[in-house]
């Protein structure tokens, strides 16, 4: 909610978020005691509507994203012991390997979510400067509210459940392809602990809208690390220098060079994933919200528009020369203008104006 | 202070500041990374991606479940369960009504043996398993398999006692005296014996097997172990009744996947239908959606650009 007061000397505003209140200052001819106490400050009242709009929308949704997910990761994570205390003896055993544990949170799943948080964006810059309603759900609050999070817990702990019975069931009768013992603590660790890594990771994969380089970079290079050290913990090297240290000697090696524990591992992730993807993907197609039709409408409009009528009547009524030297002296944070013949030919496909100005304005940009 | 460093010229927001040196500008710098500009795939969940990704995870499950399943070589006979605590000897019989002709693998089990509790897992020490000597005190039983000719006579099957343990378990180690005398071999004695390696593996649940013997195969086409009665010998040595543990003798034959398991093919076979009948279900109800309507309705707010 957005809201300004006008004071004799300075003018205040302030923008809150469910997550953070920030302060904004508008330095101006009477001063600059806003700027001195406020979080962010520009010159122009324009600036507010970008900072809101784009800006502190942007915030919101990708702050209740981070939030949804690590809740989500630290319940799948953390609840599988909550499962094996009914095979243990209730002895609090952990499932995993300590050094996972302690690496889960901060090295192996810790960067993707950071690029999440970072970078994400729903719809782009301009969809959120004309959609202004895309800005209510922050006002509303439905992006991260209780029953959110309880959906959230509710997935995380199916997916804990998932991922600590599967192997559970694989496991009781499991030997390895030579005969010998496999069902041991350790190969359990590993199988869960590599589901586990491969199921968050695929999960943040589906929750990140915008895939820039860093966020590609940072998902498969996490994915990586927890290879090469899970294998480089339970070396014959580690465990010469440090012996009580890494007591998982050689697990890595003898187990994920079975083809039955690989396949333990490829059912346990689809199981898990997959009826998140079906639940998003059904929720998206039968009840859109306004978020969903801008990023289809955005996502389609490349494709939509070599479908419409084509550039006839833009070359013979000559206006796209006229288009060519209005939009280049268009100012930054304008709109380009929109000229009548592409009004008529939106009117008569019924279409919104203001998503095909952006996708009209590249042809014509052609000198 | 800050009033004098300000200009009437500073329209587009560049808030200076004059510290020691030229005027520095607080603007961030207009770079793709700094600006939230940077180029982006942004992939959505459209019924293109999501419907054929479903129907191939069915496809692909199905075979892999199938093959899992039928997957029969690895046959399985267990001994019934004994926990007896009267005499220190067990003698069962029983025909054998296969015949393998690859290794057979004998594994001894047991139930309610909660070598995963916390306090067992904490106690082990691996340095001292690597070569620091300790006494030990483990019980075990030891069992000896005999055939029973059909002329009566009992023949002692040959039990090979070495590959049973993963290879990165023994260690040269370093020990001084042999622990206990768990094998007259003296390569296999000690913390480097492989029953005491594969027991000092710890089992995940509470109800485990372990390779305990395997008896090779033999040459040419003669059945490992031949059709008819076989007797187990079974020196009981640790007594589980205190605590309703059970124990049992397996003899196993394996595949290419390990041993038998049930539940990998049957659990692909049942994620398969389910996600290939879901992806049908969507498909038919996507296509009457968009039979409906190909135009996108928005509020009307938005047809008014600013």
């Amino acid at each position: 909610m957005a809201y300004l007061k006008f004071q004799r000397s300075a003018i205040h505003s302030a923008v809150s978020s469910s997550a953070a209140h920030i302060g904004v200052g508008i330095s101006g001819q009477e001063g600059m005691q806003a700027v001195l106490a406020s979080d962010y400050s520009f010159a122009q009242f324009r600036y507010l509507r970008r900072l809101l709009l784009v800006h502190g929308r942007w915030s919101y949704f990708r702050m209740c994203n981070f939030l949804w997910y690590f809740f989500y990761k630290n319940f799948a994570f953390t609840l599988v012991h909550f499962w094996y205390g009914f095979f243990c003896g209730f002895s609090a055993q952990t499932v995993y390997d300590q050094w996972f544990i302690t690496l889960f949170n901060i090295v192996y799943t810790s960067l993707p979510v950071l690029a999440m948080g970072l970078f994400d964006q729903d719809v782009s810059d301009q969809n959120s400067l004309h959609y202004p309603s895309l800005y209510k759900p922050g006002q509303q609050n439905l992006f991260f509210n209780k029953r959110q999070f309880f959906l959230c817990t509710l997935q995380g702990v199916s997916t804990s459940s998932l991922l600590f019975f599967i192997p559970y069931a694989a496991f009781s009768v499991m030997v390895k392809e030579d005969g010998s013992y496999i069902s041991d603590q350790q190969v359990f660790a590993v199988t869960i602990a590599t589901s586990l890594v491969i199921v968050v990771t695929v999960q943040i994969g589906l929750d990140t809208h915008y895939w820039t380089v860093v966020n590609h970079f940072f998902v498969w290079g996490s994915l990586i690390v927890y290879f090469a050290i899970l294998f480089a913990m339970q070396s014959d090297g580690m465990f010469g220098i440090f012996t009580s240290s890494f007591p998982f000697v050689g697990t890595a090696r003898n187990c994920l060079s079975e083809k039955s524990v690989w396949l333990v591992i490829l059912l346990t992730s689809v199981v898990c994933v997959v009826p998140g993807m079906a639940v998003s993907f059904l929720r998206v197609e039968l009840f859109p919200t306004l978020t969903d039709k801008v990023q289809t409408s955005s996502h389609r409009s490349a494709y939509a528009f070599s479908h419409q009528q084509g550039y006839g009547e833009l070359i013979t009524s000559g206006k796209n020369m006229k288009m060519s030297t209005a939009s280049s002296t268009g100012s930054p944070g304008g709109t380009p203008q929109s000229s009548t013949w592409i009004e008529n030919m939106l009117k008569r496909k019924n279409a919104v104006s203001c998503v095909s100005d952006e996708i009209t304005g590249a042809p014509a940009k052609t000198d | 202070m800050m009033a004098s460093s300000y200009t009437a010229k500073e329209e587009d927001g560049h808030i200076t500041v004059s510290g020691p040196g030229a005027l520095r500008s607080r603007k961030p710098e207009n770079t793709a990374f700094k600006q939230q500009r940077l180029p982006a795939w942004q992939p959505i969940l459209t019924a293109g991606t999501v419907l054929p990704a479903f129907f191939i995870i069915g496809l692909l499950f199905i075979p892999i479940g199938i093959g899992l399943f039928i997957d029969y070589t690895g046959v399985d006979a267990s001994s019934p369960c004994f926990n007896c605590s009267q005499s220190f000897s067990w003698n069962s019989s029983r025909p054998f009504v296969f015949d393998p002709q690859s290794n057979v693998y004998v594994y001894y089990g047991l139930s309610n043996f909660y070598q995963n509790h916390r306090r067992y897992v904490k106690s082990r020490d691996d340095s001292q398993l690597n070569g620091d000597p300790k006494s030990l005190m483990v019980r075990r039983n030891t069992l000896e398999l005999f055939y029973n000719d059909p002329n009566g006579t009992k023949v002692q099957i040959l039990l090979n006692t070495t590959g049973i343990a993963w290879w990165t378990d023994k260690h040269p180690i370093n020990w001084r005296r042999p622990v206990f005398d768990l094998d007259a071999d003296e390569g296999n004695n000690g913390f480097i014996n492989e029953d005491f390696i594969v027991w000092m593996r710890t089992a995940a649940l509470p109800t485990f097997r372990k390779l305990y013997r395997i008896i090779n195969k033999k040459s040419g086409m003669v059945p490992t172990l031949p059709r008819g009665n076989y007797s187990l010998e079974v020196v009981y040595n640790y007594p589980v009744r205190s605590f309703e543990g059970r124990k049992r003798m397996i003899l196993s034959t394996i595949s290419w996947m390990g041993g038998k398991n049930p539940f990998l093919g049957i659990a692909y076979i049942t994620v398969a239908p389910c996600a290939s009948s879901w992806a049908s279900c969507c498909c038919s109800s996507t296509t009457s959606v968009e039979t409906e309507t190909t135009t996108l309705t928005f509020p009307t707010e938005l047809l008014t650009c600013p």
